[in-house]
């Protein structure tokens, strides 16, 4: 098994989970359907094509939040073309200064095509909305290791500015969202989400549940300030002076 | 290669201002590399493009299209232009009938307003439930359509051919704005167009803490009560050095498109015009909020289009740590894209099938001279860009 490991930043990200009418939420890291989409762009694989998004689909999915982000509320209005009326209002969630790493577990020639891809795409990329784009860099390379392994093994991936923030940690431990391997019970530990795309044609958008377990890495600070040699300490003699 | 993407990079300065406000009325912000910064959201300058298509001239009306509920009431207009035999009523019922046939969306006399004509005469008009985006050749066609079996419509449009070329008239060639920038129907979703172009919300290179004016107003004519304000209020407002970011995917654009607007001209005419327009209309409008409290019309200082065969990319990152300049944050902003700019397209780029143009202003923007071909006019600039997507998408692959 190999693993396609991705950078996911950008100024605003948006991944939304049940984002429908006017109030469209962000989750707190990317969705397995939010990251599907931007290979399926990438590969051209149009809304309708359920077949091309399956063979993506059954990718082992994880993530790991190298920077969690704040969020961002963006009040949207819209006004009729003709008559200037007020349509309804909206609310749009964000997650600003986020940064994550996630990865994609399987097979080898595969995931090197959707690297491939990946930068010379089909249709634009964005993180969860169109007017998110990513920063460059997005592929961090294919590994031959299990997803754990991988989303484990790499560096921090945070911006030196939030890594210095943390200076006094040596260490940072960072949540990992992934999906269980193969002996792992299926929604032993862990949540369910309506997140494993099963459509994305216009018509019946639809996803199945998935398991996700959490768990934490430790990841070396390389911000860390390194510990001061502890200052010599003076000779203690109150008889000294006498 | 059937990849060709267009980036648009600009850098702009606005004096204190507020463009695109949230629902406090203070100016849209973010927060990136953690400080706060000012923003402009996507859809606010879109729309500033859009309408500055029409304001300008920039295209054929004929090019654009209408977004209205009152669809039927366009089409019926169209219709008795082609046949001015039919009754108002008789091309109303066509034009219903015809567009429901073609979008699959819903087109009858809105509820309310039909209560509230019970006892009157005829009652409203025929609507559809949302926002209904046609181009203008899309209406001709629809309109001749109906034309056509205006004998007896129910009857033309159950022949499978007749309603397959509904159809087919409604979801091809697309106006320019609909091409560009996308079309969404809720009731019928495989009438909807993805948009070819991705525009990035603007964000300022710099900190930026909104600063409100606390203003009063002197009641001119009050000469005998005690002297005070007439009115006192506040208005939030900021001032900040905007990056902005677009990518225009140039082939999904012409297949939008489709076959021209025109029979007679080749596939990368209307393709070309569009581009052309669109580049234009996004360097030079302005979303227009509070624009008459502040006046803020500036245009683009800096300006980098690339014409790639790679991924689209994103220059945001080279503000990611705040531009902190004194006198001015230009010049230090032009500064890192000129080290950021060489850095990341060697890096992830395709120098051999890049091209890059430069359009800039004044002594502060120098160091940006080395990064593409400068052009003197934003007419040379949308010109050579036009010329460089035509050449690139007529040559066979």
């Amino acid at each position: 098994m190999s693993v396609l490991l991705l950078r996911l930043a950008g100024p605003l990200q948006a991944w939304g989970a049940s984002a429908r009418f006017v109030r469209r939420t962000t989750q707190s890291a990317p969705t397995k359907s939010g990251v599907i989409g931007l290979l399926a762009a990438a590969r051209g694989i149009d809304r309708g094509d359920d077949e091309g998004l399956a063979r993506l689909a059954a990718l082992r999915f994880g993530v790991r939040i190298d920077q969690p982000g704040v969020h961002v509320r963006d009040f949207q209005t819209a006004h009729h073309a003709a008559t200037g009326k007020s349509m309804p209002l909206s609310e749009r969630f964000y997650l600003a200064d986020a940064v994550f790493t996630a990865g994609l577990e399987g097979d080898r020639a595969f995931l090197d095509e959707l690297a491939g891809a990946l930068r010379t795409p089909v249709y634009a990329l964005f993180l969860g909305r169109r007017s998110c784009p990513p920063d460059p860099g997005i592929v961090l390379g294919v590994h031959d290791v299990p997803l754990d392994a991988a989303l484990s093994g790499e560096p921090w991936r945070a911006a030196p500015w939030y890594g210095r923030r943390r200076s006094r940690d040596r260490t940072v431990s960072l949540t990992v969202l992934r999906e269980p391997g193969g002996d792992e019970e299926r929604g032993e530990r862990g949540d369910v989400l309506r997140d494993q795309p099963l459509s994305f044609s216009a018509e019946h958008r639809r996803h199945a549940l998935r398991a996700v377990v959490s768990t934490t890495v430790d990841a070396p600070n390389p911000y860390a300030r390194q510990p001061a040699a502890p200052a010599p300490v003076p000779p203690h003699d109150p008889l000294g002076a006498l | 290669m059937n990849r060709l993407f267009l980036d648009v990079h600009a850098l702009q300065t606005v004096p204190p201002s507020n463009l695109n406000r949230d629902d406090t009325g203070a100016p849209k912000s973010a927060v990136y590399g953690g400080v706060p910064r000012s923003r402009v959201s996507s859809q606010a300058w879109k729309r500033a493009t859009r309408s500055y298509f029409e304001k300008q001239d920039l295209l054929d009306p004929g090019e654009l299209g209408v977004r209205t509920k009152k669809v039927a009431e366009v089409l019926a207009a169209r219709i008795t232009a082609v046949d001015p035999a039919l009754d108002e009523a008789a091309a109303l019922l066509l034009a219903a009938t015809v567009i429901q046939t073609a979008t699959g969306s819903k087109i009858e006399p809105p509820k309310r307003k039909a209560d509230a004509a019970k006892d009157g005469d005829d009652g409203p008009a025929p609507e559809s439930k949302y926002l209904m985006f046609l181009s203008s050749r899309q209406l001709d066609g629809l309109a001749a359509l109906a034309v056509d079996g205006a004998a007896d419509i129910k009857a033309y449009l159950q022949d499978k051919a007749n309603k397959a070329r509904a159809k087919e008239i409604a979801n091809t060639r697309h106006s320019v704005d609909i091409a560009l920038f996308g079309r969404m129907v809720a009731d019928s979703a495989d009438f909807n167009v993805d948009a070819a172009v991705q525009v990035a919300h603007a964000i300022s290179v710099h900190r930026v803490d909104t600063e409100s004016d606390y203003y009063t107003a002197v009641d001119d004519k009050n000469s005998v009560e005690e002297t005070g304000a007439g009115m006192i209020g506040t208005v939030d407002f900021n001032s900040a050095t905007l990056y902005r970011y677009a990518a225009l995917n140039v082939h999904q654009l012409a297949g939008n498109l489709g076959g021209g607007l025109r029979d007679d001209e080749a596939r990368s005419t209307p393709v070309r015009r569009a581009v052309e327009a669109f580049v234009q209309s996004f360097l030079e409008s302005l979303p227009t909020g509070k624009i008459n409290t502040f006046g803020h019309h500036t245009v683009p200082d800096a300006v980098i289009v690339k014409l790639r065969t790679t991924r689209p990319m994103s220059y945001v990152a080279a503000f990611e740590e705040a531009v902190t300049g004194t006198g001015g944050y230009l010049r230090e902003a032009v500064g890192r894209l000129a080290e950021y700019v060489p850095d990341v397209e060697q890096k992830y780029g395709d120098e051999g099938t890049t091209v890059s143009w430069v359009l800039r202003v004044g002594p502060a923007t120098e160091k940006l001279s080395g990064l593409g071909t400068e052009q003197d006019r934003i007419e040379d600039l949308v010109r050579s860009v036009g010329q460089a997507v035509a050449e690139r998408l007529d040559k066979p692959a």
